[in-house]
C-alpha cells in the first residue's frame, strides 16, 4: 500500500461513522485465517443459464429449463446440463449464490479489476492476494496464481504465477531447467546458497543503512530480500507442480490447488475456467461452459471435503472459502446473431468457511436490473440499496477473516451471506 | 468487446479540447529539503538502463566521475543508440499492448513462408506499429508522425500476410507504403493494431476507438460508470443506434466516442484466421476497402468526427490527434512514467506540464523528452529522509525482463535462449529468449507483461522473478566463464584484470572492482568494503567449490543477481 493509499484509508473507520447506511460496516471479521480459492469465469457469463432463474418474456430470453430448489437455493437446471444440476445436489448446502451485484461497467477488464479487487484501480490487489497477505505471508508462496488474470498489486512480493506452459518448475528442478546452446544452467548447492544468500545479505544492511532506509525503496529492498527466501522455500515443494508443458486446464488447476493449499504451499489460489465465455454470436455455448465449471466445481469441492483440514478432525471445507465469479453477465434479450452482449449486473457463487450457504442473497428483476437488498437480510427491500461490487468484495474479505476497510476504504460491507 | 449499454456519466469533452491552449507552464515547485539525488555516475547508471537497457561504460562512469557536466553529452549518445529504439518500442508495447502470443490470434503460416515459427510471425505482426514509431522516433522526425506517416514498416511476415511491399531478406525491417487509399495516418493505418483490437458484431469500431483514445490521448471512455437503461431494445441494433443518439443516459459518451469509430470501418472487425487455416481464405489478406468508409451511415449513423471538429478520413484523424493538446500531454505522461516507474496518476502535474511544453516547442521530438526527463531532477531522485514522504519517491527502479535480457547480453555476451518443440497454433514455436517469452519463458514470471492477460509490470521482486533473475544470472555467469577461460587477453569480456584461474589476491581484488563498476556502476577502490563482501564470497566459493571457474561463476550469480544489478 502506498502513500496516498494510506492516507485514503487512514481514519477509514472514523469517515465511516460520517456516510449513510455505514453502521454493518465495520462487522468484525473471523478470526479464522480462511483460506481462499477464487475461479475466474472470464469473459461474461449469462447468469440466466443457473445462477439467476428467470422467466422468458418479452425481455427477457432464457435458456431451456427451470427453477429447481435444493433445499432453499433456487437455480435454474435442465437435463442437458447434468453437472450443473448435479454440483447442486450434493453442495447446495455450503453454497451461496449472490444475485443483483451492479458492477456499473461493461468493459470486460474495467469489470474484471472491479470484482476481483472490489475497487477501479488495476495497481489495487485483488481478494486472493488481500487474503494471501494478511492472512498466510508467512507460507513459500502465499498467493498462487494459475489463471490468467490476477492483479497482486503492492502485495507481488506475496505471489507467483506458474507460466502458460507450467514453466515455473524449469526455475524449481533443475533437471527440467531449460538447456541453452547444448548447456544446462549451473544448479547450486545448499552450501553455495548460502553463501550467495550472505552476500545479498550484506547488500540488503548496506542498503538499509544509505538509500533503502525507508519507504518505497526500504520496501523494495526488503521484497528483494523475501523473494529470495520463498524462492528457495518454493524449491523446496517442487513436487506439487508436476511437469513443464502441464496444460493447465481448470481440472488441472483445481488438483494443483488443492495440492498448494493441503500442503501450506499457498494461502490462495487464482483459477480460470480458460473458456470463451463472451459469446456475443452463440450463447448456446453457455450450457458446455456451465457443464465444464461445475464439473471443475464439484472436483473441487470434493476435495475439499475428503482432504484433512488445518486443524485435527476437520477438512479442508472448514477452513477454505470459495469464490467463483465472472466480471458481469449478459444481456437479458438475444441479440440479431444469436448471442448475447454484456450487461452491467452479475451473480456469483460463496462457498464453503465461512459462508451461510442453502440460500440466495440479493436480487435482480425479470428484466435483470439489479433489485434493492437489505443488507442485514440479503433479501430485496424497497428500502435497501443496489449491491455494488466493492460491498460485495468486502463481504468476501469479512468471510475470509479480513477486515475489509482496511483495504477497500469507507465500503459497505454486504456480510449477509457471512456465517 | 461491446458497448452496447447506456453510459449514464456524461464526459466534458467537446470541440473546445481540441482546440484549447497548452497550458501554461507552472513554475517548478520548490526542492523537498529533505530529498536525496542520485550521485552524477548513479545518475548516469539509471539514465542508461531508462533509455537503452543496458549498464554504462567504465569509460562513461569515469568521466561523468571527473566531471559531472559530461553527463548530457552521453546521454544523446544513448540517444542515438539503437538499443534506445528498443526501449522505444518496449515503451509502447506496454500502451498498445501489442507483443501477444495467443494462439486465437497467431496468424497460420503463409505458404511464401513455410519455415517461418510462430514466433516469426507474431514478431512481424504485432511489430509493425512499434516498428514504425520506432522509426520515427530513431530518425528525429516529429512524435506527431506516429500518427501521420505517410510509410509504415515491413518485413518478409508483415508482406506476406498483408500484402504490403518489401523488397529485402524476410527479416529485414524497411519502409514501405501501402496504396489502397488508407491515407497518412502512421499507426493508424496498420491492420496489425486492428487485429489485436478487434471489433466483434454490433461494436462498430467502439472499443478500438477508446484503445486510441486511451493510448494516445490518456482519455479512457471506460473509466466511467454505466446505468442500464433496460427500456432500450438491446437486441435490435437500429434501436440501440438511435439510443447512442438520442438517449441523453447514452449520448454522452457515445456523441464523442462513436464518430472516432466511424473512421475504422474500412478495417475488417475481425480477421478470419480459421478460414486462412483451413485454405478457404487465401494470403495476402486484409487491406483498407475504401468503400466502406460510408458504411457508418448503415451502422452507428455517426459521421466521421474528431471529438466535435470534422476531420477527413483517416489522414485526418491522425493530424486531429496530433493537433490535440492531450496528445502531446499523453505522451509527456507516458514517457515520463515509463522512464521513472512512477504510476501515471502519481506523476507531479506541474513537471508533466514542463515536459509537455518542451516537448511541443522542441517540434515535438521524442529525444529531447526522453532527454529532458531523464536529466530532470524528478528523475534523478535517490531517496527522501522523510519517512512518510519516502513512501512515494521511486528512488529504485527494477529493471524490466526486456531489460534485463539486454543488460547481461551488453555485460557478457549472452543471451537466454532454448530450443523447444513446442507448437503454437500448430506452428513451431521457435527459438525463444526466455526473458520475452510469455509461452514457454519468463517474462510474466519475472515481472513483465504478455499484453493480454497481464497488462501492468511488476516493479519489485516476488518468489518467481527472484528465481528468474537467479537462472539467468546463473546461466550468464556460465555463459562468460566458459568464455573468457580459453579466449585469449584482448578478447576477453569480462575478464580483464585477471585471468580465470589467477591466485594473486590483489589482482583478483582488481579484477572485482572491474565488475563492481560494470555491472553494478560502482567505482570503488580493490580494498573499499564494498569489494570486501564480493571478495569474501568469491574466497569463500572458491573454498566450497575447489576450482577457480566454479568459485567465478558463484560470485558472478552473486553479482549479477544482486539488488545492484536488478535495481538502478
Amino acid at each position: 500500500m502506498n502513500r496516498r493509499n494510506l492516507l485514503q484509508y487512514a481514519g477509514a473507520a472514523g469517515a465511516l461513522a460520517l456516510l449513510p447506511h455505514t453502521r454493518r460496516a465495520v462487522a468484525a471479521p473471523s478470526a479464522a485465517p480462511r483460506r481462499l480459492i477464487v475461479v475466474l469465469a472470464q469473459g461474461g457469463w449469462d447468469t440466466t443459464w443457473a445462477l439467476d432463474p428467470k422467466v422468458a418474456s418479452a425481455t427477457t430470453d432464457v435458456p431451456v429449463g427451470a427453477s429447481q430448489l435444493f433445499g432453499n437455493l433456487d437455480v435454474f437446471t435442465d437435463a442437458s446440463r447434468p453437472n450443473v444440476t448435479s454440483y447442486f445436489t450434493r453442495y447446495a448446502p455450503v453454497s451461496a449464490i449472490v444475485r443483483g451485484i451492479s458492477v456499473a461497467s461493461v468493459s470486460h477488464q474495467e469489470c474484471v479489476k472491479r470484482m476481483a479487487t472490489g475497487t477501479r484501480n488495476e495497481t489495487n490487489p485483488d481478494l486472493a492476494a488481500i487474503v494471501a497477505h494478511d492472512r498466510g505471508n508467512e507460507l513459500p508462496l502465499p498467493y498462487l496464481i494459475l489463471g490468467d488474470t490476477a492483479f497482486a498489486g503492492p502485495y507481488a512480493v506475496s505471489a507467483g504465477r506458474v507460466g502458460a506452459t507450467n514453466q515455473i518448475i524449469a526455475l524449481l528442478d533443475p533437471a527440467q531447467a531449460y538447456a541453452t546452446n547444448g548447456r544446462t544452467p549451473i544448479a547450486t548447492t545448499t552450501a553455495e546458497d548460502a553463501l550467495l544468500a550472505r552476500y545479498a545479505d550484506a547488500t540488503v544492511r548496506r542498503l538499509h543503512a544509505t538509500r533503502g532506509a525507508t519507504g518505497y525503496n526500504r520496501k523494495r529492498v526488503d521484497d528483494f530480500s523475501e523473494a529470495i527466501g520463498r524462492g528457495k522455500r518454493l524449491q523446496a515443494v517442487r513436487a506439487g507442480f508436476g511437469a513443464r508443458g502441464r496444460t493447465l486446464t481448470l481440472d488441472s488447476q483445481v488438483d494443483l490447488a488443492l495440492d498448494a493449499l493441503e500442503q501450506d504451499i499457498s494461502q490462495t489460489v487464482m483459477t480460470s475456467t480458460r473458456l470463451a465465455w463472451d459469446t456475443h454470436t452463440a450463447i448456446t455455448d453457455q450450457a458446455g461452459f456451465h457443464e465444464t465449471t461445475f464439473a471443475g466445481l464439484t472436483r473441487l469441492l470434493d476435495g475439499l471435503t475428503t482432504r484433512t483440514g488445518r486443524a485435527a478432525g476437520t477438512k479442508m471445507i472448514d477452513d477454505t472459502t470459495v469464490l467463483c465469479i465472472s466480471e458481469f453477465s449478459r444481456t437479458p434479450k438475444l441479440n440479431s446473431t444469436g448471442g448475447k452482449d454484456h450487461w452491467p449486473v452479475t451473480s456469483a457463487m460463496v462457498i464453503g468457511a465461512g459462508v451461510r450457504g442453502g440460500r440466495a442473497y440479493g436480487a435482480s428483476s425479470n428484466a435483470m436490473e439489479a433489485l434493492s437488498v437489505d443488507f442485514a437480510t440479503g433479501k430485496p427491500s424497497a428500502t435497501g440499496r443496489v449491491l455494488a461490487s466493492n460491498q460485495f468484495a468486502a463481504g468476501v474479505l469479512t468471510a475470509c477473516g479480513v477486515t475489509a476497510v482496511d483495504h477497500l476504504g469507507p465500503t459497505e460491507v454486504f456480510d449477509a451471506f457471512v456465517a | 468487446m461491446r458497448i452496447l449499454a447506456p453510459l449514464l456519466i456524461s464526459f466534458s469533452v467537446s470541440a473546445c479540447v481540441a482546440t484549447e491552449s497548452p497550458p501554461t507552464d507552472p513554475p517548478p515547485p520548490p526542492p523537498d529539503p529533505t530529498i536525496v539525488y542520485l550521485t552524477p555516475t548513479q545518475h548516469l547508471s539509471r539514465a542508461s538502463l531508462a533509455l537503452r537497457g543496458l549498464r554504462p561504460s567504465i569509460e562513461d562512469l569515469e568521466a561523468v566521475d571527473a566531471d559531472a557536466a559530461q553527463l548530457p553529452t552521453i546521454v544523446d549518445r544513448y540517444l542515438a543508440s539503437p538499443e534506445f529504439g528498443e526501449t522505444i518500442k518496449d515503451l509502447h508495447n506496454e500502451t498498445l499492448l501489442l507483443r501477444i502470443e495467443q494462439p486465437t490470434l497467431t496468424f497460420p503460416l503463409p505458404p511464401s513462408l513455410p519455415t517461418a515459427t510462430a514466433l516469426d510471425i507474431n514478431g512481424g505482426v504485432f511489430d509493425e506499429a512499434l516498428r514504425l514509431i520506432e522509426n520515427v522516433v530513431m530518425t528525429d522526425q516529429p512524435y506527431t508522425k506516429i500518427v501521420t506517416a505517410d510509410y509504415t514498416m515491413t518485413n518478409g511476415v508483415v508482406s506476406a500476410i498483408w500484402g504490403l511491399p518489401h523488397v529485402g531478406p524476410a527479416d529485414q525491417w524497411e519502409v514501405a507504403k501501402a496504396t489502397d487509399g488508407r491515407g497518412a495516418a502512421g499507426i493508424l493505418g496498420i491492420e496489425a493494431l486492428y487485429h489485436r483490437w478487434r471489433s466483434t458484431g454490433f461494436n462498430y469500431n467502439r472499443g478500438r476507438a477508446n484503445m486510441i483514445s486511451r493510448s494516445l490521448l490518456c482519455h479512457d471512455f471506460l473509466h466511467a460508470d454505466i446505468d442500464v437503461d433496460t427500456t432500450v431494445d438491446l437486441s435490435d441494433p437500429d434501436v440501440v443506434a438511435n439510443a447512442v443518439v438520442a438517449n441523453p443516459s447514452c449520448a454522452g459518451c457515445h456523441q464523442t466516442l462513436d464518430p472516432v469509430a466511424s473512421y475504422l470501418f474500412p478495417f475488417r472487425g475481425t480477421v478470419n484466421l480459421v478460414a486462412l487455416t483451413n485454405g478457404t481464405a487465401t494470403y495476402p489478406t486484409g487491406g483498407y476497402t475504401v468503400a466502406q468508409e460510408t458504411r457508418w451511415k448503415t451502422t452507428n449513423k455517426r459521421p466521421p468526427m474528431f471529438f466535435g471538429v470534422a476531420a477527413a478520413g483517416l489522414t485526418g484523424l491522425g493530424q486531429a490527434i496530433a493537433d490535440d493538446p492531450r496528445f502531446a500531454r499523453c505522451t509527456a505522461t507516458r514517457f515520463a512514467s515509463y522512464l521513472t516507474e512512477v504510476p501515471k496518476d502519481q506523476l507531479s502535474g506541474a513537471w508533466i506540464a514542463r515536459l509537455q511544453s518542451a516537448f511541443v516547442a522542441g517540434n515535438f521530438s521524442a529525444k529531447q523528452l526522453a532527454r529532458d526527463i531523464v536529466l530532470s531532477d524528478e528523475f534523478r531522485v535517490s531517496h527522501d529522509t522523510d519517512a512518510a514522504l519516502a513512501e512515494t519517491v521511486v528512488g529504485a527502479q527494477k529493471v524490466r525482463p526486456d531489460q534485463l535480457a539486454r543488460m547481461l547480453y551488453g555485460l557478457t555476451g549472452f543471451r537466454w535462449t532454448t530450443t523447444t518443440t513446442s507448437k503454437l497454433r500448430n506452428i513451431p514455436y521457435g527459438t525463444p529468449d526466455l526473458l520475452k517469452s510469455d509461452f514457454v519463458g519468463f517474462r510474466v514470471l519475472g515481472g513483465g507483461i504478455d499484453s493480454y492477460f497481464v497488462t501492468e509490470p511488476v516493479h519489485t521482486m516476488n518468489a518467481t522473478s527472484s528465481l528468474v533473475a537467479k537462472s539467468a544470472a546463473a546461466a550468464a555467469a556460465d555463459f562468460v566463464v566458459e568464455h573468457d577461460a580459453t579466449a585469449p587477453v584482448g578478447q576477453r569480456t569480462l575478464f580483464v584484470e585477471a585471468a580465470i584461474n589467477s591466485t594473486d589476491p590483489a589482482m583478483i581484488r582488481a579484477q572485482l572492482a572491474y565488475l563492481h563498476a560494470r555491472i553494478y556502476g560502482e567505482l570503488v577502490a580493490p580494498d573499499s568494503p564494498e569489494v570486501d563482501d564480493t571478495y569474501q564470497l568469491y574466497t569463500d566459493a572458491l573454498a566450497v567449490a575447489g576450482n577457480a571457474r566454479r568459485a567465478w561463476k558463484l560470485t558472478l550469480v552473486g553479482m549479477f543477481a544482486d539488488f545492484r544489478s536488478l535495481f538502478y
